[in-house]
Formats: structure tokens, C-alpha cells, sequence
């Protein structure tokens, strides 16, 4: 089960910690490519893979929830009475309500219009962003499944544009093992130019190029991400599980909030985490 | 042009080093907003909040804890925490080299171009080898007290690092719960026919965000006093299952 935070709830001050939570939809609209509209939700396809720490009140130990504060009126303010504005001066902003964010592209706010099929092999890897899944609505199940395979045959993406929140996305469509993923795509004018950097002339040697062309072909392999793991988060794993051996864990206050839960057994998280990056190896 | 430098390092594999510097290459301009209170429009601030006693604590009171179970934590100094940090090092090891089209776009996170550093033997070189072959190496460093995972191409005549995502960050698939649905032949031969009329050369440069000034004229507008008319987002009927034979055929009929 994906768990964590969701990318786009960034109008609700979140908890400090990631939750067990059922497949969050980030968004939910219609992918449509000529004629033919599936029903679709955005689901995350990453999630960091840090280990999460919750802080605590030094004092009763109980878990701290991150919560926005009006620094005038000096109260903690509830998700309904946080809306958005745009600096124009000192304090001064213009008020720009989801509605009126939602109007600005309305033709693209709840559609994914694929409007051309291309080779994936053709994007230059530097336009790639933030990869998403999307999973079919009701009703879509069938037409889903359609464009789930007629991409993989044609080994082609779609591309499309869509507006999520306040911002426009230039995105690609593709098939992933049975599943549509969708990676958001950065413009070309968000790529800088790399011409102050890259050296005036070549100073290639042919002697050193076949230098080079031995020690590479020794080095080639498959690509398999699952020999790298984050040594960073091994360490903190491996001292996680040592202080869990050496000391009893405090104890907070029972909260009237619900926080989420944590695993059930920390040795059996641990061990399940291990194993996992272990396996990675 | 490219940013500034971000860091300092060199690229080493086999016997061969090669010190680079580090510039990013992308750069998002959007158009930011602040969250404010709805009656007075104050700018909020984040706070971190005690569950209990809901109220702010400030940072001096805060601790770092690791849920054992519901309510139990094992606390963990932050001086612990930083003797996990990984050690600085100026390397980056290339440790094998895989054909480009053998990385999942998926893995790809950030992007980076890599300028020679004085006297940087050997980058020419290796941009020019690396297109040869077809390939991207894949690496390992510590940058900023991090260890970060990626692969190394060549682009035109320069050296780019590419982050990658730890595969144990990547969902798999499997978990989404996706259902089988069977197709007719003839549904998936009109679809991939569909696809063929609807293909293009992947032409970046054609797609501009129009969004970004379609909402600064939104904020202009608001800014002027002016009233705006609220446009409803349209939603596309969902291709009823039963009619999608139909859909596909009247589809192709449109493009071919």
C-alpha cells in the first residue's frame, strides 16, 4: 500500500508523517485521445523514500501536526478559512478563489486531451519531470485497458496538456506494465541554454577515446535501479534498530485527533525495510 | 544560459577522472502564491502543533521520534541523526554503464549539466564515446551531506548527470489493483490504426504554457476592480464500454 504525503493537498497543512492511506486520487477528470474518453484518477507513482520521523513535544512526547497560524489575530487557522492571494505589495494581495483558478483553462482542467502520439526514445531525458499513475473511474475500465494496449503494440506515448491547481502541465502518456503512467514533461523554454558552459572546441584524442571505449565496454551491463540503495537510509535503519534494542519507547498522550497509525511492530517494520533494501543489493 | 555552480566534484570510472562542475539545467518560472487568513487576509505561517494540547510549539520543545506502535516513539537525538550523514566526498563513481533506452523515463529526477573544470581531461572525449556507444553510466555521490543516485550522458558536446529514483521509491504497478478487461482483436487494430494517423515527431518547442498569462491576465483583471467571469471546467462523457467499437471506427473515419 502507497503510503505518504500526496503532492497536491498544498492548500492543507498536512501532518508531519506519512500515513497508511487507500490509493489517494490526486485528481480525477477524462483522458480522452480522437473521439474516445476514459474516466480516469491521478495516483502518485514515487514516493520518497526517506524514513519518516514524526516531532514530538519534547515535553509530553505527544506527535506535533504542522497547522498555519494568523500571526494577527494569533489563532490556528482551519483549512476553510485558508484561501490563496497573489503578492502585489507589502501585505497586499489578490484573492484568486479555486473557482476562478479552475476558470482560467477550463477546457483543460478536467481533461486530458492526448493530441499527438510520439517515441518516447525521441524526448531528450532532461524534459522528464514527475511521474504519476492514473487508474480508470467507473465505466472506464474497458477504454483504459484499450489505450493500455494499443500503446504498448505501437511502443508510442501520448502527449497531452492539462491544468492541475494553478499550474499548466506538458505531459506524456505511457503504457507501464498493464498500467497507464503519466510523467509530467518540463517545457523547452524551463531548459536553459548550456552554451556559456560547454567547452569551444572538442579536444577529443583518438588514443584517449579508445582508452575510454575499452573501460566502458568492460562496464556494461542491464540496467537494474535495484542494485542501488541510499546508504543514508540503511545507516539510520541499522541505528533505528539498534536503539530499539537498547531503550523503551516513550509513550505519548492519547490525542482527540486521529494521527494514522504506525506499524504495528517496529522490529517487523525494520526487518520488513532491511529486507527490502537487503534485496536491493 | 546554464545556472551557477552548484558543486564541485569529478567523475571517475576504471582509471580515468575527470573533474566537472555542477550547473542546473532547468528552471521553472510559475507564478507563486501565498495562503492568507479569509477574513483579514494576513499571511498564515506554519506552525507545528502539539496534538494534545493544540498548541504552537516552538522549536526548542520539538523532538524527533520513530513510531514503534500507535502512541510509542523512540526518540532520536539529532546529533544521531547526523552521524548517518554520509561521509563528503568530491567523487563521482561511475560504477557501470547501461544502453540509454534500458532507463525507465520513470527513474529520471532532476537534471544537471556538467561544465570541465580547468584543465578537464579527457570531458571531450568522453561526451563523444558515450554518444558512440549509446550509453549512460550509472553513478553514485554525496553532494550536500546526500547521496544521490544517477546516470551520466552526453548531449550535444557537453556532459549532463541525471538524478535517479531509488527503485524502492517507484509504486509498483501491482499495487494500484488493476482489473484484466479482455479487447476484440479488431478494437485493439482500430485503436493501434488510430495511433499511426496520430503520430508526430516530438517537437518540444510546440508547446508553450499559455496557462501562466491566461492567469496573469486574471490577476490584472482582479487587481483593476474588474469582475470575472467564472467559466466552468468542462467534462467529457466517458465512451460508454459497449460503444467503444464504434467510437474507435467513427474516430479513425475523423483522421484518415
Amino acid at each position: 500500500m502507497p503510503r505518504g504525503r500526496s503532492h497536491a493537498d498544498k492548500s492543507k497543512p498536512s501532518a508531519d508523517s506519512r500515513q497508511d492511506a487507500p490509493v489517494h486520487a490526486i485528481w480525477s477528470g477524462t483522458v480522452s485521445f480522437s473521439l474516445v474518453a476514459i474516466p480516469v484518477q491521478l495516483v502518485k507513482a514515487v514516493e520518497p523514500g526517506r524514513v519518516s520521523f514524526r516531532t514530538l513535544h519534547r515535553k509530553d512526547y505527544s506527535p506535533l501536526a504542522r497547522r498555519m497560524f494568523c500571526p494577527k489575530e494569533e489563532v490556528l487557522v482551519p483549512p476553510e478559512e485558508i484561501i490563496r492571494g497573489y503578492e502585489i505589495g507589502p501585505d497586499k494581495y489578490i484573492v484568486v478563489t479555486d473557482e476562478e483558478l479552475e476558470s482560467v483553462s477550463p477546457e483543460r482542467s478536467r481533461t486530458i486531451e492526448i493530441s499527438e502520439f510520439i517515441d518516447l526514445r525521441e524526448v531528450d531525458p532532461i524534459y522528464f519531470d514527475h511521474p504519476y499513475y492514473l487508474m480508470p473511474a467507473k465505466g472506464g475500465e474497458k477504454s483504459y485497458r484499450l489505450l493500455v494496449e494499443i500503446m504498448a503494440r505501437a511502443n508510442k506515448a501520448g502527449l497531452a496538456k492539462f491544468v492541475l491547481h494553478e499550474r499548466e502541465y506538458l505531459v506524456a502518456i505511457k503504457s507501464a506494465n498493464g498500467a497507464l503512467a503519466l510523467i509530467t514533461l518540463h517545457y523547452s523554454d524551463e531548459i536553459l541554454a548550456a552554451a556559456d558552459i560547454t567547452p569551444k572546441e572538442a579536444a577529443s584524442n583518438a588514443q584517449e577515446k579508445n582508452r575510454f571505449n575499452k573501460s566502458i565496454e568492460k562496464m556494461l551491463t542491464d540496467f537494474d535501479p535495484t542494485h542501488y540503495a541510499d546508504e543514508r537510509r540503511e545507516k539510520i535503519l541499522a541505528l533505528l534498530k539498534k536503539k530499539t534494542k537498547e531503550m523503551t519507547p516513550v509513550l505519548a498522550p492519547e490525542a482527540e485527533v486521529e494521527e494514522g497509525e504506525g506499524p504495528a511492530d517496529l522490529i517487523a517494520a525494520l526487518e520488513e525495510s532491511m529486507r527490502q533494501v537487503k534485496k536491493s543489493r | 544560459m546554464a545556472g551557477r555552480t552548484l558543486w564541485k566534484g569529478y567523475l571517475h570510472f576504471g582509471d580515468i577522472d575527470v573533474p566537472v562542475k555542477l550547473h542546473t539545467a532547468v528552471k521553472e518560472e510559475r507564478i507563486h502564491f501565498n495562503l492568507l487568513h479569509k477574513h483579514d487576509q494576513v499571511r498564515l505561517q506554519q506552525q507545528m502543533v502539539c496534538a494534545f494540547e493544540n498548541v504552537p510549539v516552538p522549536r526548542e520543545e520539538q523532538t524527533k521520534g520513530f513510531a514503534v506502535e500507535d502512541n510509542k516513539y523512540i526518540l532520536i537525538d539529532p546529533t544521531e541523526l547526523e552521524q548517518t550523514e554520509p561521509e563528503s566526498s568530491r567523487m563521482i563513481e561511475i560504477h557501470e554503464f547501461v544502453k540509454s533506452e534500458q532507463i525507465n523515463p520513470i527513474y529520471f529526477e532532476k537534471a544537471y549539466y556538467l561544465e570541465p573544470d580547468t584543465k578537464a581531461k579527457g570531458y571531450s572525449s568522453l561526451v563523444e564515446v558515450l554518444q558512440e556507444l549509446g550509453v549512460q553510466g550509472i553513478c553514485t555521490w554525496t553532494m550536500r551531506k546526500r547521496s544521490y543516485f544517477g546516470a551520466l550522458h552526453a548531449a550535444g558536446k557537453i556532459l549532463r548527470l541525471q538524478t535517479l529514483r531509488y527503485a524502492d521509491e517507484v509504486i509498483a504497478v501491482q499495487s494500484l489493483g488493476l482489473e484484466e478487461f479482455s479487447l476484440s482483436e479488431k478494437e485493439l487494430d482500430i485503436g493501434g490504426e488510430l495511433i499511426n494517423h496520430l503520430t508526430a515527431p516530438f517537437q518540444p518547442q510546440k508547446f508553450i504554457n499559455e496557462h501562466q498569462q491566461k492567469l496573469q491576465n486574471l490577476i490584472d483583471q482582479k487587481a483593476r476592480g474588474e469582475k470575472v467571469v467564472l467559466l466552468r471546467p468542462k467534462r467529457r462523457k466517458a465512451t460508454p464500454p459497449d460503444n467503444l467499437l464504434q467510437v474507435l471506427e467513427a474516430s479513425l473515419k475523423k483522421v484518415a
